[in-house]
This record gives C-alpha cells, structure tokens and sequence, in this order.
C-alpha cells in the first residue's frame, strides 16, 4: 500500500538525486507530459463524477462535454510529446482531436433535441423522474 | 515535452483553472451558471492546448465548443425550466446511497489513473533515451526556422497548415464521415425538436395518436394537409 503511495507522489518527485522541495520546485518549474496527462485524467473524473450524481439531465450533458474535452487534452499533450521526440506521424493526435469535437458536436446537439422533446412530454429534466425504461 | 519559465506558469494557471471550473461545473446548484464554469474550464483547456503548440485546435475549441455548443446548451436551459432548481427546494444531486457509491468509484479511478499515468509515463522515459534538454535544443532550432510575423516581434507557427495537409492527406475519407455525421446530426436535431403542431402540419403524426390529441385540441384539425 506505501509502494502504491509512493510511487503515485513520484510523478511529483521525478529526479531522484535533489532535496525534496528541490525535487517539487523543479518539476513545477518544468511541467512535461505527466502533468498534462494529470490534469486531463482530473478533468475526466469530475465529468465521470457529473454523470453520475447530478439529477438535471443538461448538467450530465455538460459533464460528457467535460469528459469529451479530457480526452482531447491527452490527445493534444501526445500529439506535442510526440512532435517533440521527432516522430513523422505527430499531428495524428491533433486529427483525433478534430473528429473528437465534430462527434461532441453532433452529440450536444442530438441530446438537446432529445431533451426538449422529453421536456414536452414529460414535463420534467430530472433523470431520476425520466424511468420508463427502469424495470 | 518539457515547458519551462512563463510557459509552466501559465500551464499551472490554466491547469488549476481547467480543474476548479470543472468542479464548479459539477457543483453548481443553477444550471446557467454551471454552463458558464464550463465555458471558462473550456477556454482554460484551450489555453493549455495552445501552450501544447496546437493553436488550430485551441481556435477550433473556442469557436465550436464556446461559440456554438455552449450557446445551443444555454438556449435549451432557458427553455426548460430551472426555477425549481434556483430556488433550492430541489435536491441536486441523486439520493445519498448514489452519490456515496459513485464517489467512491470516482476516487478508486482517480487513484487507478493516477497510478496507470505514473507507471506508463515512467515506460514511456525508459523507452525516449534523449534526454530532456537535447530535445529542447531541438525544438529550439525547429522554431528558429519559423517565419517571422509582420511586427518582427513573433515567429508563425505552421500548426495549422501541417494540420490542414494530415488532415486530407491520411484522415480524408474520416473527414468526409464526419460531415456526413454532421448533417446527419442537423436533421436528427430538428426532427427531435418539433412541436406538435409542426409535426402535424408536416403530416408526420400516427393517424391513432392524431385522433386523440385531435379529441384534446381541436384546432389542430386545422393544421393536418390531408383535412383541407
């Protein structure tokens, strides 16, 4: 379980030869990749956290469009990572990201449809009223 | 990839930034303020984007997401009625067995993630042998070859056009997918909005339940193309 912990808190402390807060103000000076790769992993979990606590259904709606653009965030953070190391094949990420925001696109608006649709029949935006199909 | 001086401040700004939005965005008990934490944890996203060098997608983040997704969303808040929630008689979250289940989940994937992160970025170190600031000494002499901008004081970055050949040289037939999708997506959009009303005077309604809201509202009669 202490391996576990300090092997996650290494991200924090990449070079092993320096003090501590030597350690930390280094790699806060020079965020690289992980960092990048961090945050996006943050920003997933909160939108995964939005879908499944939050009753109002265009709040989920927001929480995908946060989860969506984490994605797009480890796509982009490669896609640098990878120009950097020299590769040819560098902007593929980039690519990715396009059709990533073409999809949430079309997606927001589709489910919106479906919600004001569901709003006039139903009269309600709560999902845990929305149970037709809960058996 | 290793930013340094105003580029690592900046990332820890927009970072940190990125991630409070998002909580707010969650958090938040009125839905139209939730849609605004959402746009500025949008637009910190594409300030990281461009201090990744991806200013295309970074202008394309702001322009779609922003511009377009984020005004669609607070139009269709403003049809359905939030009051309720506003006025906090309303709980916001599930019930309390949901919400204790799906935040120990989320914290399982936070520590899960986490570690993949950490294990798979240590790989990734022992597979890229060069070290860190050889490959910033290249970067260094990549952008040199930058034009320079009108002012003299800024390089043009070829993000954009480097994006634009990928994109139609390996990714056209994807391309020509996703405007087919997004065409898709209008049509799909406006079917699913329609009113009654524009459903009937398009002669769209089963004949059953046209009866029966005819049987509810009369006036509707007047509207079906087939009566007149």
């Amino acid at each position: 379980m202490l391996s576990f912990f300090n092997s996650t808190l290494a991200l924090l402390f990449q070079e092993a030869e320096r003090g501590r807060f030597e350690q930390m103000r280094h790699a806060a000076a020079n965020p690289d990749l992980s960092k990048f790769l961090v945050i996006g992993a943050l920003l997933f979990i909160i939108g995964v956290a939005g879908v499944l606590t939050r009753r109002n259904i265009i709040v989920i709606f927001m929480s995908i469009e946060l989860i969506l653009n984490a994605a797009n965030l480890n796509f982009i953070a490669f896609s640098r990572y990878l120009s950097q190391a020299g590769s040819m094949n560098a902007v593929a990420g980039q690519i990715f990201a396009v059709f990533v925001i073409v999809v949430a696109a079309a997606e927001a608006a589709i489910g919106l449809g479906i919600v004001i649709a569901l709003y006039r029949n139903k009269d309600t935006i709560w999902v845990d009223e929305i149970d037709l199909l809960k058996w | 990839m290793t930013l340094s001086g105003y580029e690592a401040l900046f990332f820890w700004i927009f970072g940190l930034a990125a991630i409070f939005a998002g909580l707010l965005t969650v958090m938040a008990r009125n839905a139209v303020h939730s849609a605004m934490f959402l746009i500025s944890s949008l637009v910190s996203v594409a300030a990281l984007f461009v201090l990744a060098r991806a200013e295309f997608i970074a202008g394309v983040q702001i322009l779609v997401y922003v511009g377009g997704v984020m005004v669609l969303f607070l139009f269709v808040i403003m049809l359905v009625n939030v009051g309720a929630e506003e006025r906090g008689r309303d709980e916001i979250f599930n019930n309390q067995r949901q919400v204790t289940a799906s935040l120990i989940f989320c914290f399982l994937l936070v520590g899960g993630v986490l570690y993949s992160v950490n294990r798979g970025y240590s790989g990734l170190q022992a597979l890229n042998q060069t070290p860190p600031d050889v490959l910033a000494a290249q970067q260094a002499t990549r952008d040199q070859a930058y034009a320079k901008s009108a002012t003299g004081s800024s390089k043009i970055t070829n993000d954009s056009q480097s994006l634009g050949g990928s994109l139609y040289r390996y990714a056209s037939l994807p391309f020509e997918i996703a405007s087919v999708l997004l065409l898709v997506a209008i049509i799909g959009s406006v079917m699913l909005a329609r009113t009654l009303r524009q459903e009937v005077s398009a002669d769209d309604v089963d004949p059953e339940v046209l009866k029966d809201e005819i049987a509810r509202e009369p006036e509707l009669a007047k509207l079906e193309p087939r009566s007149e």
